[in-house]
């Protein structure tokens, strides 16, 4: 029932939230250029992890090792790390774009909306997880 | 379990031995009905005996344990069975190639043993008699033997001397497993009242292994004897060797139901800080301050654990050292020798030959560190940073619910601004730097300056107040609050920055400063002349300059009148206001501006005299920025008049 409510209250903040047209998702802060220019930085070193399927794109906008047997051994470890980098960036981000739109309280609701944008942007060929299980694009 | 469960099975079977069977001249075949055991079922067992004393036996489905092989076959080349015992001699399986099995089996005392003599023999097979969430092996081969042996009540000794080359492992996620590894183990194990009883050597020489989020190469050697019962996974000594790490001693109790050390100790002499650092503690430091430094020299150490406590600690440092690749600090040459224990309050001297903060340099010194449980502090770190000194006062670390707070007051004086800017990479500053800091206090999450942060520069001083950074550590670390500047000489701030040169001396005030990722969000900034009596000039190319920073037309102007005759002018007053917005600086001069919506930068005064007016009210940050900067490097030569 709370999850209901929850789900509910989380929904209708949305709908208000993008009606009255307060959400900006391209809001530009110091904070959210200088995660971006990170993001944007890693992503060449991902990009070929996202083809192979050894990185995914995980349903709660986040990246996840999902096949660590498709990376080099000598290579798990660095990737690991570009993993844990990305998710830490994507956590700080949905956070930075919250409080630059003044609403801190509107994260969970970003992160959902970019996690549907990141599974549809996602190239042919890469992971995404949707309903739990991880298809191929 | 496996091999008793075969073995109650073979019991079975040998009832059907002298059950009417079909014969010719040479062989034997008996086809021996289904044979169910808890745990255990075997269907479709066909045994050939052959007059040299050989035996091949077929089963078709051999389920154990809610798994099946199919199709199982071995040729014993030397097959026996009677009432009171029997025995397989250089059993060969085409499942198992280069494994050679010999088995024995006594009716009478239930005893029975495997022996696998292993000759360049594949690993991969294996992989289906092992647990399935466990990593298996995927390549390989194995030299050696493995001696299993048990009784009734199940298995009793486990001994495996065995070499492996090009071995490969893996789970299935792929997060624990090796490639090409070469390595030796010996094992020991006997069942006892008390569990098992281990022995154990693992000479691991080449071949990669990652382990999350660890990534080792071969060169270690694993040495220990200890017991494993139901509740506990117990060490009693284990010695690891390295030739970058040296040699570690270990012993500690792991509660397998509860999944944590109930106890542990560490032992070590002469321990290489920089491999051991590197490949066993950076990994789980992806998310701290720390991800990014490396350690250097060698320690001592020997520590207890229990209870979920450190218990002791003694610690003594060899020349070690902390370099963070970030170039944010670093501290070399440092030699202590700690003691630490929970309960009582101790101290420890600690020397260091030298470091870095922030790029300046500080040379060799000392300083007592007391200790009491997780709290540690300092009255007095003494610093001698490029040519003058910081001392860092009433220094004080303590562990809060899972974080470390930490906080301190400093007093830094006597450095000349030359050798400081040019330590950060910055312009030639003139001047001394001097600067007291009340007290800086690290919560967890923000670091906040009480008082005020005083600095002496250009002649005047900068007092730095309500200072607060949020998510220090953080990709994108906030900062705000409020800077007073008062009676800053024009003359060298202009020559610092190659402006054109500028005689006086300005006061600036910027309130409610926010910074993040070290760019300007918003601030209130004033500059203007201070009060009193003293020389007012400016260059005609100082002029020039802050003429082009209203925009290209505007520092044309001067070159086109009379003023272009005179190097120097007079000026009664200077003010410029700038509220940053959204981007936007929003500006005013000295006074509201006249009708037509010029504000006076510069106000004239004495003879020559020049009035410098602004006429935009609204400039983009970005693009005065970028002004400013043409300006100061297309004078990279400073022009001082």
């Amino acid at each position: 029932m709370n999850a209901l409510i929850k789900t509910l209250t989380s929904f209708f903040v949305l709908l208000f939230a993008f009606n009255a047209n307060a959400v900006d998702l391209e809001v530009n802060s110091p904070g959210v250029n200088a995660i971006k220019q990170s993001m944007q930085a890693r992503h060449a070193q991902l990009a070929p992890h996202y083809a192979s399927g050894a990185v995914g794109i995980s349903a709660d906008g986040m990246v996840a090792l999902r096949d660590a047997g498709a990376v080099p051994l000598a290579q798990r470890q660095a990737v690991n790390a570009l993993v844990a980098a990305e998710n830490q960036d994507r956590n700080a981000l949905y956070a930075e774009i919250a409080n630059a739109n003044g609403h801190p309280e509107w994260q969970a609701e970003i992160r959902s909306t970019f996690a549907q944008r990141w599974v549809q942007r996602a190239q042919p060929g890469w992971w995404v997880q949707q309903g739990g299980s991880w298809s191929r694009k | 379990m496996i091999f008793s469960a075969w073995l109650n099975a073979s019991m079975l079977l040998l009832a059907f031995l002298f059950l009417p069977a079909q014969t010719n001249a040479a062989t034997l075949s008996l086809s021996v009905g289904d044979i169910v055991a808890p745990d255990m079922s075997m269907r479709g067992i066909v045994l050939g005996l052959d007059d040299s004393g050989a035996a091949d036996l077929t089963i078709a489905a051999l389920q154990l344990q809610q798994r099946t092989f199919k199709n199982l076959k071995l040729h014993c080349v030397e097959f026996a069975a009677s009432t009171a015992e029997l025995h397989c001699r250089q059993g060969r399986s085409p499942q198992f190639p280069g494994t050679a099995f010999d088995f024995d089996y006594r009716f009478d005392r239930g005893e029975w043993q495997v022996l696998l003599t292993l000759t360049a023999a594949a690993a991969q097979p294996y992989a289906q008699w092992l647990p399935q969430d466990m990593p298996l092996p995927n390549h390989g081969k194995l030299d050696g033997t493995v001696r299993v042996a048990g009784a009734k009540n199940g298995l009793s000794i486990i001994k495996a001397d065995v070499r492996a080359s090009e071995l490969g492992f893996s789970d299935q996620a792929g997060l624990h497993a090796a490639e090409n590894m070469r390595a030796s183990l010996r094992l020991d194990a006997q069942n006892g009242r008390d569990g098992w009883q281990w022995n154990a050597m693992l000479d691991w020489r080449s071949g990669d292994l990652f382990w999350q989020p660890l990534f080792l190469r071969g060169g270690l050697v694993l040495n220990g004897t200890g017991r494993i019962s139901d509740t506990e996974f117990r060490v009693d000594h284990l010695s690891a060797e390295t030739a970058q790490i040296g040699k570690v001693e270990l012993a500690g109790v792991w509660q397998r139901q509860r999944g944590e050390f109930s106890e542990y100790s560490v032992r070590g002499k002469q321990i290489g800080l920089e491999q051991l650092f590197a490949d066993f503690v950076r990994p789980y430091l992806d998310k701290s301050a720390l991800a990014e430094t490396s350690l250097s020299g060698r320690a001592d150490v020997e520590s207890y654990y229990r209870d979920g406590a450190l218990r002791s600690l003694q610690l003594t440092l060899h020349d070690a050292g902390i370099v963070d690749k970030q170039n944010r600090f670093a501290l070399q040459g440092m030699n202590t020798r700690i003691n630490w224990q929970p309960e009582n309050a101790t101290a420890a001297l600690i020397h260091f030959q030298g470091g870095k903060l922030l790029g300046a340099e500080f040379g060799a010194s000392q300083f007592e560190l007391k200790m009491q449980g997780s709290a540690f502090d300092a009255n007095l770190i003494p610093l001698s940073l490029l040519d003058g000194k910081l001392d860092v006062r009433d220094f004080h670390l303590h562990q809060e619910q899972g974080n470390w707070h930490w906080s301190f007051a400093a007093a830094l004086g006597g450095i000349s601004m030359e050798r400081f800017s040019q330590a950060l990479g910055w312009p030639a500053m003139h001047g001394k730097l001097a600067a007291r800091i009340p007290r800086v206090t690290y919560d967890g999450s923000e670091i906040k300056v009480d008082g005020a942060l005083m600095f002496n520069v250009f002649d005047g001083t900068v007092i730095a107040s309500q200072l607060r950074m949020a998510d220090p550590f953080g990709r994108a670390p906030k900062l705000s609050g409020n800077l007073d500047m008062h009676e800053l000489d024009l003359d060298l701030l202009t020559r610092t920055f190659s402006f054109g040169n500028m005689q006086g001396r300005i006061d600036v005030v910027v309130k409610d400063l926010q910074l993040q990722d070290w760019q300007p969000v918003r601030f209130d900034a004033s500059l203007f002349s201070s009060a009193g009596n003293y020389p007012k000039k400016i260059s005609q190319k100082a002029v020039q300059n802050i003429s082009s920073l209203g925009g290209a037309g505007a520092a044309a102007a001067i070159q086109r009148s009379y003023l272009r005759f005179f190097e120097n002018f007079g000026y009664d007053r200077i003010g410029w206001r700038c509220v940053m917005r959204n981007n936007v600086c929003n500006m005013s001069g000295v006074d509201a501006g006249n009708s037509s919506g010029a504000y006076a930068i510069i106000k004239g005064g004495g003879i020559p005299a020049i009035n410098v007016m602004g006429y935009n009210h609204s400039v983009s940050w970005k693009e005065l920025v970028t002004r400013l900067k043409r300006v100061t490097q297309n004078n990279v030569k400073a022009v001082v008049n």
